[in-house]
């Protein structure tokens, strides 16, 4: 491993210029994470225009900033209203605001803050390990490799959701049709462009992602009007007793390693790896019946996976160049917006952006650390800001970024269609995710398949004969056999969850 | 639901959403067919080829093929599965969703033509006002206020060249 492009990235991680957009981005990371309604993919979507000016780097650690932030945020509003601002802190609210209730919400904060930091610095160095080494074996991939990679992405992410596979597997569909619009990728055939200029060059990632996760989210939250906010209660100080951290370090040291090793796979990341967290402390309790009263374990834990999780769920962007959720995906499509193609060439072609991101999240998660303590009275004040205010000035922010794209008003139309369909998606439950990420990797996808297919000269079954193809084919094979047994697992663990939070 | 006063939220603005009914779940799966279906008749308009020299439409075709299964499986899914299905009902705030799409889409055709500083005022207001429920001050104030911010952000600060009526 070449240590010497590692360390010269800690100098390109603290350029002061590049400082500045790790606190922007973890500090508007943290703001959205307490404000519920919008996600963190939604607000990288709607800022992926702005960050067209900016530097690769910067833009790249500003944008991964909002995401993990995104994770320290929602915390805060998890602990103290039970009302999670992100799916990840969603198991967080149980034990959280249980401790809240006894008067013990800055410990329960503190801790929650101390274990997402180890979680994600963990997270970190263990990237900073295995990246190499999987980039190094993904140069060696082909085009039948890639094909059942993208497979192997799009159906994880799909599978990995939580709304009903058929339906996923259509929205990931839907999303590999839209992609084909424009130029065939190898011929140049127009397809699907209905005769008008406007579509010739197919759909940009930018707007799909805008109207998707932005429009479609901002329209989403119109239709029902928020409940009035309940009280915050008073939370203290944010510094853990002796007690608190003796039995939150254990629950810290696991959940890291849970959340690192779900952050990996495709599909896995936050959510999954906070509810597995949760479990497994319930299981290696001593007295599991505290869970649910107030056990600082079940915060710990949670919080320290979702992090390690959201910081490991970079590895298979950077090194294989497949995005391993929603986020991830839109983070591609501002790579690409940069000239940058996420792949196992990144760590070679462009040291400076891999190391200079990857490291840029040491300091991102001391900004963290440093400014959810002091900070969080602040956080909860932003929670007064009324949705029915914050919905038109994102929309606004969202439509001008969409025209600054191309100075281009029919953008702004096919943003608007998108946001209609992100909706309608939503109410026939069909997650946008899939659809994205099936968007994103679709011209990879088809490309490599042609391309495997005029090698194998029309042999479809040459993709399990070659022995790299053939080892990942039988991966999409495990995982299919995995995967139902994971989904049965979180939905016991999301139904006694709910059970909890119901007592 | 009681008759709601003029000022009070729509009868279930605060409610929970609520699961969808069968008809629905089948529309979920018959769209997806519908859209599958048109989009295989174009693809074989394209040139398909064969899996050797795969053509421009091979794709499209595959993916469509794609579409209308997980369609069709989505239909028999809905038509026997008891319990919740997954959709969430359409309410009311349906309305105000297509109200507030129709009022973006007026927005982006106005834009080029007037400039932003008008039309952006008048849907900040018209959302504010009518959607978000806020009094006419407080609509007009933030209206303005937040125009002018994203004048000073987008076209002094980021120097995005929005067309606009105002010059300095």
């Amino acid at each position: 491993m070449d240590f010497s492009s590692v360390l010269s990235g800690f100098a390109v991680a603290f350029e002061p210029q590049n400082l500045l957009f790790c606190l922007i981005g973890v500090t508007v990371g943290m703001l959205i994470g307490v404000l519920p309604g919008l996600g963190p993919a939604a607000t990288i979507a709607i800022l992926l225009p702005i960050t067209y000016s900016l530097e690769p780097t910067a833009a790249v650690i500003m944008l991964a900033g909002i995401f993990y932030g995104a994770q320290y945020g929602g915390t805060i509003t998890s602990v103290l209203l039970r009302m999670p601002g992100e799916a990840s802190t969603v198991v967080t609210a149980l034990d959280g605001h249980a401790l809240a209730r006894k008067g013990e919400a800055g410990p329960a904060l503190g801790v929650a803050a101390i274990a997402s930091f180890i979680g994600g610095t963990a997270s970190i160095l263990l990237l900073t390990f295995i990246a190499p080494a999987l980039a190094g074996a993904a140069l060696a991939f082909g085009p039948a490799e890639y094909t059942v990679l993208a497979l192997i992405g799009i159906f994880l992410v799909g599978t990995l959701g939580s709304g009903s596979l058929v339906k996923s597997a259509a929205a990931a569909a839907l999303g590999l049709l839209i992609a084909t619009v424009g130029l065939d990728p190898l011929l140049g055939t127009p397809r699907f462009t209905f005769g008008t200029d406007q579509l010739a060059d197919g759909i940009d990632f930018t707007i799909v992602a805008m109207g998707l996760f932005g429009v479609g989210e901002i329209l989403y939250n119109l239709e029902h009007r928020d409940r009035p906010q309940p009280a915050v209660p008073a939370f203290g100080r944010a510094i853990p007793s002796r007690l608190h951290w003796l039995r939150s370090r254990m629950a810290i040291l696991r959940g890291s390693v849970t959340g690192f090793v779900l952050g990996i796979l495709p599909g896995g990341g936050a959510t999954m790896s906070s509810l597995v967290s949760y479990a497994v402390e319930k299981r290696v309790a001593k007295d599991p019946s505290r869970f649910g009263k107030g056990a600082i374990e079940g915060v710990a834990g949670p919080e320290s996976a979702n992090n390690a999780a959201a910081t490991s769920s970079f590895i298979p962007l950077l090194t294989l160049g497949i995005p391993a959720n929603a986020t991830m995906a839109v983070l591609f499509g501002a790579l690409m917006l940069q000239g940058i193609t996420p792949g196992p060439n990144l760590m070679n072609e462009h040291p400076d952006v891999f190391w200079g991101v990857v490291n840029s999240m040491y300091v991102g998660n001391l900004l963290l650390l440093a400014l959810s303590i002091p900070l969080i009275g602040v956080f909860v004040r932003m929670l007064k800001v009324r949705p029915g205010v914050l919905g038109p000035l994102t929309v606004v922010i969202t439509m001008l970024g969409v025209y600054s794209i191309r100075n281009n008003a029919f953008d702004m139309l096919l943003v608007i269609g998108l946001g209609l369909l992100g909706y309608g998606m939503r109410k026939l439950g069909f997650e946008p995710g899939p659809f994205v990420l099936a968007f994103v990797l679709g011209s990879l996808l088809e490309a490599s398949f042609r391309r495997s297919m005029r090698i194998f000269g029309g042999d479809v079954t040459e993709f399990v004969q070659r022995p790299v193809s053939g080892t990942l084919v039988a991966v999409l094979v495990l995982t299919a056999v995995i995967i139902p047994v994971l989904r049965g697992v979180r939905a016991r663990q999301s139904a006694a969850a709910e059970r909890a939070a119901v007592e | 639901m009681a008759d709601p006063e003029r000022e009070a939220p729509e009868g279930d603005a605060f409610d929970e959403a609520r699961p969808g009914g069968r008809v629905q779940a089948v529309v979920a799966g018959a769209l997806p067919v519908a859209l599958g279906a048109f989009a295989a008749w174009l693809a074989f308009g394209l040139d398909v080829g064969s899996l050797t020299d795969p053509g421009p439409g091979l794709w499209p075709l595959i993916v469509s093929g794609l579409l209308v299964a997980c369609g069709a499986g989505i239909i028999i899914v809905a038509a026997t599965a008891k319990g919740p299905n997954g959709t969430e009902a359409f309410t009311k705030g349906t309305i105000n969703v297509l109200v507030a799409a129709g009022a973006l889409a007026v927005y982006a055709s106005l834009f080029e033509v007037v400039g932003f500083e008008i039309p952006t005022v008048l849907l900040l207001f018209a959302w504010l006002r009518f959607l978000g429920r806020e009094s006419w001050l407080s609509s007009t104030v933030i209206a303005v206020v937040a125009t002018a911010a994203f004048y000073a952000l987008f076209i002094l600060g980021l120097g995005v060249p929005l067309p606009h009526l105002i010059a300095f």
